[in-house]
């Protein structure tokens, strides 16, 4: 296990009856940038604060290049933090605030400089020296804070929403410089998030979160591609869920019936017949075909309810079975106006079984 | 023809919001001038006034009070006991305020604590306070009873550093409560910023916390000071030989007969003048040295 900087063991940590972190483990390995990525109230910010040592976990133990940290004082940590907010030093220069790290370790005034230098040329702050915080933009106050935090080479750089004070087109800005900085410094990071855009497009792995628990981690394709569970399903991407239950299994192949309709999906390994299942549709990988065109497996009649002009694409609502409804993405190719008799084919249906009530 | 109707409308329209205005500032104008201008002249006016007499000018009533060692001892005496009050009593505030903010168990109960000299009459809370430390009050009873090697009552009441304590008891509230307020509008993830760069919490203490408040610790003990100059029962009562300005201006017209009103006014005069100039002298150097922040 060299190659893992940092483990969180089975970590909990409760306010009152709050369970913030329901015993966690996570590994994250040598220069990868996982994200934390749930909705707010998740625990991903109070998994990054027992990883900066400001909580102090309940159980478990976290570990920092093999080194048992959970009882280590933030201040010896040797993290890299960038913030929300940005929490530059209001009283201090750029030059200060980012030579800051570097004057608590005694380090002399000339490499101070030197070192301060070198940071701002990575985050293409140079002459912006003698400013203080609050004459720069959001995007550049970012930029200082990272500035700050790998300035004296953390072993791990932590940033917790570092765009989500900023607006839309420079948050996409960012977010390719943040990725571009972590790569060429080979850098372990763990980035906070709840946008799930943001965490596909940087991480190496994305652990999704979610009361506490991680529900699922892996790389962003899988974690797109092959969801987990349903909380996974919704949260990442669009999608579209069908409730329906297994008639026959034939095969490699089993027939769902859903909505008075019979679907042909790949088998489940568990699900005999009779076992309810939850079938999950993304909105781009339904086909519209017009009424007309040839049916077959898994080619289901649908009405447009409502069409919604996205520009590169169309959002459809439609209705189709027994009271089915469904959401379709496609390009503006081929265009159904409101009310349109329209054909469905669903060449990739994805499905779990129901378990429980 | 209707340009000028128009004209005409507009012109009064500005005219009755004037009218409106004037007289909805009369009130506080004639608060104003009877409660504060009329006194204030009267004042000045017997400052030069010959003492007795209701005609005549002259300077002697700040010559004799300028002139007498007794007179810049009690200018003197003045300054050490505000700015030693405010500057013990910040002193002592940033400390409890950094731990008040903590929320650590029962802090509501220590706020309302804080407060109390504010609620408690000053005369009454003086009184209190001359019978725990006079020579037979509890502080003494304790010190002769159990703290070995103490043979006589230590003297607190009626000296200097007893009065600057009770100072502090009086003016303690309104340091403490500028302090916490100026901790509490910080941003805590800057502090947080400072221990993951690696910083102890006392570097983070002297480094990032303190050079953040002291500018509104600062501006907010121009108050205090400005109280504690003016300060009148507690001296009055705790004070002994120890007279400041206002005591001073209250035996001019109380001790001797018939009262001599003009070298009180004078005094009074001096008084307010010292404080104008030191408030401004005071707001200077607090801009500057809220200044470090860089241009706002």
């Amino acid at each position: 296990m060299t190659d893992v900087t940092i483990e969180f063991r089975d970590v909990s940590k409760r306010y009152g009856t709050l369970v913030a972190n329901d015993h966690l483990s996570l590994a994250i390995r040598k220069g990868e940038l996982m994200t934390l990525l749930g909705p707010s109230g998740c625990g991903k910010t109070t998994a990054l604060r027992c990883l900066t040592g400001y909580i102090r976990p309940d159980e478990g133990r976290i570990f920092i290049d093999g080194q048992d940290v959970t009882d280590v004082p933030t201040h010896q940590r040797e993290l890299g933090m960038v913030f929300q907010n940005f929490a530059l030093f209001p009283h201090m220069t750029v030059q200060d605030n980012v030579g800051f790290p570097l004057m608590i370790r005694n380090l002399s005034k000339a490499e101070r400089a030197q070192r301060v230098a070198q940071a701002l040329r990575l985050v293409r702050l140079e002459g912006y020296e003698s400013h203080y915080p609050r004459q720069l933009s959001g995007g550049q106050q970012q930029r200082v804070g990272l500035a700050r935090a790998l300035v004296y080479r953390p072993k791990v750089l932590l940033l917790d929403e570092p765009l989500s004070n900023l607006d839309a087109k420079l948050r996409e800005e960012m977010r390719f410089e943040i990725k571009e900085v972590v790569t060429r410094l080979e850098i372990t990071a763990v980035y906070v998030t709840h946008d799930q855009a943001e965490a596909l497009a940087l991480s190496d792995r994305v652990a999704i979160m979610n009361r506490g628990r991680l529900e699922q981690v892996g790389t962003p394709e899988e974690i797109y591609e092959h969801p987990q569970s349903r909380f996974v399903a919704e949260f990442i991407g669009l999608s579209n869920f069908l409730e329906g239950y297994v008639q026959a299994v034939d095969g490699d192949t089993m027939v769902v019936s859903v909505g008075g309709l019979q679907m042909r999906i790949p088998v489940l390994a568990e699900a005999g017949p009779g076992q309810r299942v939850l079938l999950f549709l993304r909105p781009n990988e339904v086909e519209l075909l017009r009424p007309d065109d040839p049916g077959g497996a898994n080619v289901f009649d649908a009405r447009v309810e409502k069409v919604t002009y996205l520009g590169d694409t169309l959002d459809y609502r439609l209705t189709f079975g027994q009271g089915l409804t469904l959401r379709v993405q496609s390009d503006a190719q081929r265009r159904f106006g409101q009310g349109a008799p329209v054909r469905l084919r669903f060449p990739r249906v994805r499905c779990w079984a129901i378990t429980g009530n | 023809m209707g340009t000028r109707t128009a004209d005409m409308m507009r012109f009064w329209r500005t005219h009755a919001s004037r009218l409106i205005t004037l007289f909805l500032l009369l009130p506080a104008l004639a608060g104003f001038f009877g409660l504060f201008f009329y006194p204030m002249l009267l004042t000045v006016i017997l400052s030069f006034r010959p003492e007795g007499q209701a005609i005549g000018w002259t300077l002697e009533n700040y010559t004799r009070f300028l002139a007498d060692p007794d007179g810049r001892w009690v200018i003197l005496l003045t300054f050490i006991l505000s700015l030693g009050g405010t500057a013990l009593s910040v002193l002592l505030s940033v400390p409890l305020a950094l731990i008040l903010r903590e929320k650590v168990r029962g802090h509501r109960f220590y706020r309302l604590m804080v407060l109390v000299p504010l609620v408690v009459p000053g005369l009454i809370g003086a009184l209190g306070l001359l019978l725990f430390w006079g020579t037979r009050g509890w502080f003494n009873l304790f010190l002769l009873q159990f703290v070995p090697f103490v043979q006589r009552p230590v003297a607190v009441n009626y000296t200097m550093h007893g009065l600057i304590m009770f100072y502090v008891w009086l003016y303690f509230p309104y340091t403490c409560i500028t302090t916490l307020s100026s901790l509490e509008s910080l941003d805590r993830s800057i502090e947080e910023a400072g221990e993951v760069s690696g910083a102890t919490r006392w570097q983070v203490l002297r480094h990032i916390v303190l050079p953040l408040i002291t500018p509104g610790i600062l501006a907010g003990s121009v108050l205090t000071f400005m109280a504690a100059f003016g300060a009148f029962s507690v001296p009055l009562i705790a004070g002994g030989n120890y007279r400041p300005l206002a005591v001073e201006i209250y035996k001019q017209i109380s001790v001797p007969i018939p009262a001599r009103w003009s070298a009180a006014s004078a005094i009074a005069i001096v008084m307010g003048v010292l404080q104008v100039i030191f408030l401004s002298l005071y707001m200077r150097f607090v801009r500057r040295a809220g200044g470090t922040g860089g241009p706002s």
